[in-house]
């Protein structure tokens, strides 16, 4: 740092200390493993039994299963369509709290994260549960209207579309909060003076806010659609992956392989691919944060 | 236009923004809102077609049955590991953020990037599910009482890093400078005079490793099992238990709700800075 003077700067050679205890439990626990499954998925390895080096096999043999090239694009239909419409309202509602200060501002940001901050399980069972056919309340106002009942989770389309609403349900507050800081971040000088140049609200928006939040609207698609993509727990408890494996996305899939089927050899080549498809989001997202120190 | 009507339509636009304000709260709670009124109907209740939201006698009856089953012990269970992994995670994820925001030494891109890697991967933990149980598990480092601790702190300590740094290099480096030369030692400046200046960061750095252990499950539900279980953990096991049993499930995720949502409450501001601590800055 050019700031910096003299006096800390003598201690540099050991400033490194400070930051080794906490490294150390990062390699261990999120760098090391990588390193260990990368390893598992070189081999047969049913119920903890390691058999000789079969090289790819593994990564070859989940590629060609239909069921997991099925997850995979369920997977991805959900993640998606899950990011696509928590960023868009995200967006218009941050759009409106804008425009809005104080403690108004505040508690709509409040009340926006807290299907964020209440656990997975329980926001799952607790949709689950409101989707219940006989006695939930989406039937009952379902029913009200004077349509037939929809047992959201035990049919196909249904429950693909009942994911997608959960996981969105869970994140558009985040969003919110997230592009509503970016919005924040605008010099209001910039757009009085678009203003008193004559420009319009719609030329404002499109011309002089949307420009300025794009990054921040890029780092909160980034955030979720990994956050999504890796999501298992909602699809477990609300869906459990049925009917059949319509929801089976492919976190289930991998946790099944695992802890069903006992395949470790399988269950790491898959880990694998879930890990190379992060990874590259995560190069986005580095690139579009532009974290420095 | 004449005064009254313009009035009248900006009225009318603030009724409206209110209106929507509370389809938008209920939107977010609907489902805690119909969680909590089942938790507290009597059984015969829960199973009435069509369900009533009111007029029925209220109880607390499920409540107490899972109060006195082992639900008591993960709730306890997973207090502890949360503690456990706040008091690891802001102390090393401070030393960490003060070492990368004053110090310079070799390696610090290729740690930072690390850092900066476990940012997202935080938010979706089963990435390194099967990793880290594959390899935990050679260790034989499952199914201890420090597991899920360790976990936690490691799966949350990039996020308490981040916001970390940002409270330490707001601290005028002048004001280390002068206590350096008043003769303070280092040990002093760094355990005493720092902290107490960044407690905002800090409050927010445990906000999130509280929110992040209290409500995982997966992982939970692979490394710990018997009387280890947390509490999202044990949540999910009643799901089986008892067939989906409405009373209890709902009385139990109320239960597993309501720290949160006080946490939440006092800490809110913390949280919605710290979230947008990053975003703010691309």
């Amino acid at each position: 740092m050019v700031t910096m003077s003299n006096t800390l700067k003598k201690r540099n050679l050991f400033g490194g200390l400070y930051t080794v205890p906490a490294m150390i439990l990062l390699i261990m626990l999120l760098i090391v493993p990588l390193g260990y499954t990368l390893y598992c998925s070189l081999f047969p390895f049913k119920y903890m039994m390691r058999g000789s080096f079969q090289g790819l096999n593994n990564f070859i043999e989940i590629l060609k299963s239909p069921r997991i090239q099925y997850s995979f694009y369920i997977t991805f239909i959900v993640t998606f369509s899950a990011t696509a419409i928590s960023i868009v309202v995200g967006l218009l509602l941050a759009l409106w709290i804008d425009k809005r200060t104080g403690l108004f501002a505040y508690w709509i940001q409040l009340i926006g994260l807290i299907p964020w901050v209440i656990s997975m399980v329980v926001a799952g069972l607790l949709w689950r549960w409101l989707f219940n056919v006989d006695l939930g309340l989406f039937n009952v106002i379902i029913r009200a209207f004077g349509w037939n009942t929809i047992d959201v989770v035990n049919k196909r389309i249904p429950a693909i579309i009942g994911l997608i609403f959960v996981m969105s349900w869970r994140t558009i507050g985040y969003a919110m909060v997230m592009i509503l800081a970016g919005l924040k971040g605008i010099d209001a000088d910039l757009i009085e003076a678009a203003q008193i140049d004559g420009a319009s609200p719609v030329q404002t928006l499109f011309r002089i806010k949307l420009p300025i939040i794009k990054s921040s609207v890029l780092l909160s698609t980034i955030v979720l659609t990994v956050s999504n993509f890796t999501n298992n727990t909602v699809p477990k408890v609300l869906t459990g992956g049925g009917p059949v494996n319509a929801t089976n996305v492919v976190t289930l899939e991998q946790y099944n392989l695992s802890f069903v089927y006992y395949e470790f050899g399988r269950s790491s080549a898959l880990s694998i691919l879930i890990m190379i498809v992060t990874i590259l989001i995560i190069a986005a997202y580095i690139k579009v944060a532009k974290f420095e120190i | 236009m004449d005064k009254i009507s313009k009035t009248r339509i900006k009225a009318l636009k603030v009724s409206l923004e209110y209106i929507f304000a509370i389809l938008f709260g209920i939107f977010n709670m609907i489902p805690v809102f119909w969680g909590i009124i089942t938790s507290i109907k009597p059984l015969r209740e829960i199973s009435r077609i069509p369900p009533r939201l009111t007029g029925f006698a209220p109880t607390l009856s499920h409540y107490i049955t899972v109060l006195n089953g082992p639900f008591i012990e993960s709730i306890l269970n997973s207090l502890l590991y949360a503690i456990l992994a706040i008091l690891m995670g802001v102390i090393l994820g401070y030393l960490a953020a003060y070492g990368f925001a004053r110090r310079k030494f070799p390696l610090k891109g290729l740690l930072f990037f690390i850092v900066v890697v476990g940012i997202p991967l935080s938010g979706g933990s089963s990435v390194l599910l099967i990793p880290n149980y594959l390899y935990l598990l050679k260790l034989r480092l499952t199914n201890h009482w420090y597991t899920l601790p360790l976990i936690y702190a490691a799966y949350n300590m990039p996020m308490a890093i981040w916001l970390l740094i940002a409270g330490v290099k707001a601290v005028p480096i002048e004001m280390e400078e002068a206590a350096n030369i008043d003769g303070v030692s280092q040990f002093y400046i760094v355990s005493w005079l720092i902290p107490p200046l960044i407690k905002p960061s800090l409050a927010a750095a445990a906000l999130f490793i509280f929110i992040g252990s209290w409500n995982d499950y997966i992982t939970a539900s692979v490394m710990v099992s018997g009387n280890l279980k947390a509490i999202q953990q044990a949540i999910y096991e009643y799901m089986g238990y008892f067939g989906i049993e409405w009373g209890r499930l709902t009385a139990a995720a109320t239960l597993a709700i309501l720290p949160i949502l006080a946490v939440f409450t006092f800490a809110g501001r913390q949280l919605v800075s710290g979230l947008t601590a990053g975003a703010v800055k691309g």
